[in-house]
């Protein structure tokens, strides 16, 4: 019976034609807007004037999770590294920055970067502005640099011991031995949490609407209050719902697609 | 007494340029004291009801029978490729307008914005949760469900006895992690304005620019609350351990 049944689960695949997750999602999608389009056409028609405001919103979360994730990947590096230092006065500060940043609320350190920071930076003589959307970016980064030290930590750590021992024996430096064998190993163990990290990042960028920056949920918000009309706001939170999942869903299926091809190596 | 320890840290903290004294107003300090009990009353109810809500979740997701499992999958990839604030926003300003329209006036209402939190967070790390509970419903070894079936074990009863008791040790680490996240993603209850610690918070640096002085007290009190999960969660690794399985 269970043998039946195996053999079953394992042919599945074979008998059935295997259409892609993602397809089925779109198609779900497109349908789902379909029957929304013939239920609410008045209100679509009003969603689609408000098009350039929530595109001009999109725009800002795409560019404030690029950049959180650039200075977070710079940053994490580097605290990584530090971590990794077989010197205790180095690994332990940056332990501590890795505990802080890591057990602070996202929205709890973007309130800190947004109100703590200064308006504007004075170089020699001259003022320059310092926006709520960069201190937001900020506010991300950082956190996202402490995840990229452990994402590096945890991958430099999950190579196994003789690799080092085998290149101490073979004359390698310490610092020679991390270049030219530990981390070019490390990459396809740091990708797909990094992927992941990336898509958590891009979901947090709605955060920032708190501290008063436009991004598409406070374009949403303002759309909803401006036409204060109850299918439409239905219409313009499902709209951003979707939005953000056709934006993450294909980076998780590719991160966990990732993962399982490099799990064997 | 504890008047005087206060004056006493008040001006302590002058000393470093740190602005305490709104500590002294009765005013302020008595929402933002209530503020923490909040803050802890989302975050233990949130944590029993979305462990709830992913063993449900986890069951559905391995019961085998397609028309279960694939709408659960598609609530669960859903939710965990959406963020948060926007699910919260979609539960209290679309749900509950609907809400409001159908018991007549937000008055009849019996869901505050504190019980929309509890709800939006619940199924938000349930799902999550029950991402990990599947992994490690599927960690149990074939054998041991077959056997429990094959000594009269109903699916569900080998599901409740069998599976579901060593998949909470499998997946205890990742649960942990998750709950430790829940207590941080409380914060986000101050974008519907419950009055939990961070909007008690809000409430005061806005009347007396003391931002720093405050969010020194913000990441003392949510790094004690996390710290309480994890120690929990390790205690319970502890005390769970079975020989055999796992260390």
């Amino acid at each position: 019976m269970a043998t039946e049944n195996n053999t079953l689960i394992l042919k599945a695949p074979w008998v059935f034609p295997t259409v892609s997750p993602v397809a089925l999602w779109l198609v779900a999608l497109v349908a789902a807007w379909a029957v929304l389009g013939q239920l609410y056409a008045d209100s679509i028609r009003l969603l689609l004037l408000w098009v350039p405001h929530l595109a001009k919103g999109l725009q800002m979360n795409i560019l404030t999770s690029v950049l959180a994730i650039g200075i977070g990947t710079v940053l994490g590096l580097l605290v990584g590294a530090l971590e990794l230092s077989q010197a205790r006065w180095i690994n332990t500060p940056a332990r501590w920055y890795v505990q802080v940043f890591r057990n602070a609320p996202l929205l709890v350190l973007i309130f800190f970067t947004t109100y703590v920071f200064p308006f504007e930076i004075k170089i020699g003589s001259i003022y320059l502005p310092f926006p709520d959307w960069i201190k937001a970016t900020i506010g991300l980064a950082l956190p996202a640099s402490a995840h990229i030290a452990e994402i590096l930590r945890g991958a430099v750590q999950s190579i196994p011991t003789p690799q080092w021992e085998a290149s101490a024996s073979l004359a390698f430096s310490r610092s020679q031995t991390l270049r030219w064998i530990i981390l070019p190993q490390c990459v396809k163990r740091v990708l797909p949490p990094w992927m992941n990290l990336y898509a958590m990042i891009t979901m947090s960028t709605t955060l920032a609407s708190l501290v008063g920056v436009t991004e598409l949920l406070e374009s949403a918000k303002n759309a909803s209050n401006t036409v204060n009309r109850t299918d439409f706001t239905i219409l313009v939170y499902l709209a951003i719902l979707t939005l953000f999942f056709a934006y993450c869903y294909p980076i998780t299926r590719l991160t966990r697609r990732l993962e399982k091809k490099f799990s064997f190596h | 007494m504890i008047e005087s320890l206060l004056n006493a840290f008040i001006a302590a903290a002058k000393i470093i340029g740190l602005n305490y004294s709104f500590l002294l107003s009765a005013y302020e300090r008595g929402p933002w004291l209530e503020g923490i009990g909040i803050t802890i009353g989302l975050a233990l109810l949130s944590i029993v009801s979305s462990l709830l809500v992913g063993i449900v979740v986890a069951s559905l997701l391995t019961s085998g029978k397609p028309w279960l499992a694939n709408p659960t999958r598609a609530f669960v990839e859903l939710t965990r490729n959406t963020p948060t604030l926007v699910q919260l926003y979609c539960a209290f300003f679309v749900l509950n307008m609907l809400i409001n329209q159908a018991v007549g006036g937000a008055q009849n209402n019996p869901l505050s914005a504190f019980a929309w939190v509890v709800i939006v967070l619940s199924l938000h790390y349930g799902a999550i949760h029950a991402e990990a509970l599947r992994a490690g419903i599927e960690a149990v070894p074939k054998v041991t469900r077959e056997s429990a079936l094959s000594l009269g074990f109903s699916r569900s009863e080998s599901l409740r006895y069998v599976e579901l008791p060593l998949a909470m040790r499998f997946a205890l680490p990742s649960l942990v992690n998750n709950l430790v996240n829940l207590v941080k993603s409380t914060a986000l209850g101050s974008a519907i304005a419950v009055g939990e610690v961070t909007y008690a918070s809000l409430m005061i640096w806005t009347q007396r620019d003391n931002v720093l002085e405050l969010m020194i007290f913000i990441f003392l009190v949510y790094g004690i609350l996390t710290l309480l999960v994890a120690r929990a969660g390790s205690w319970l690794e502890t005390h769970l351990r079975m020989p055999g399985y796992g260390h």
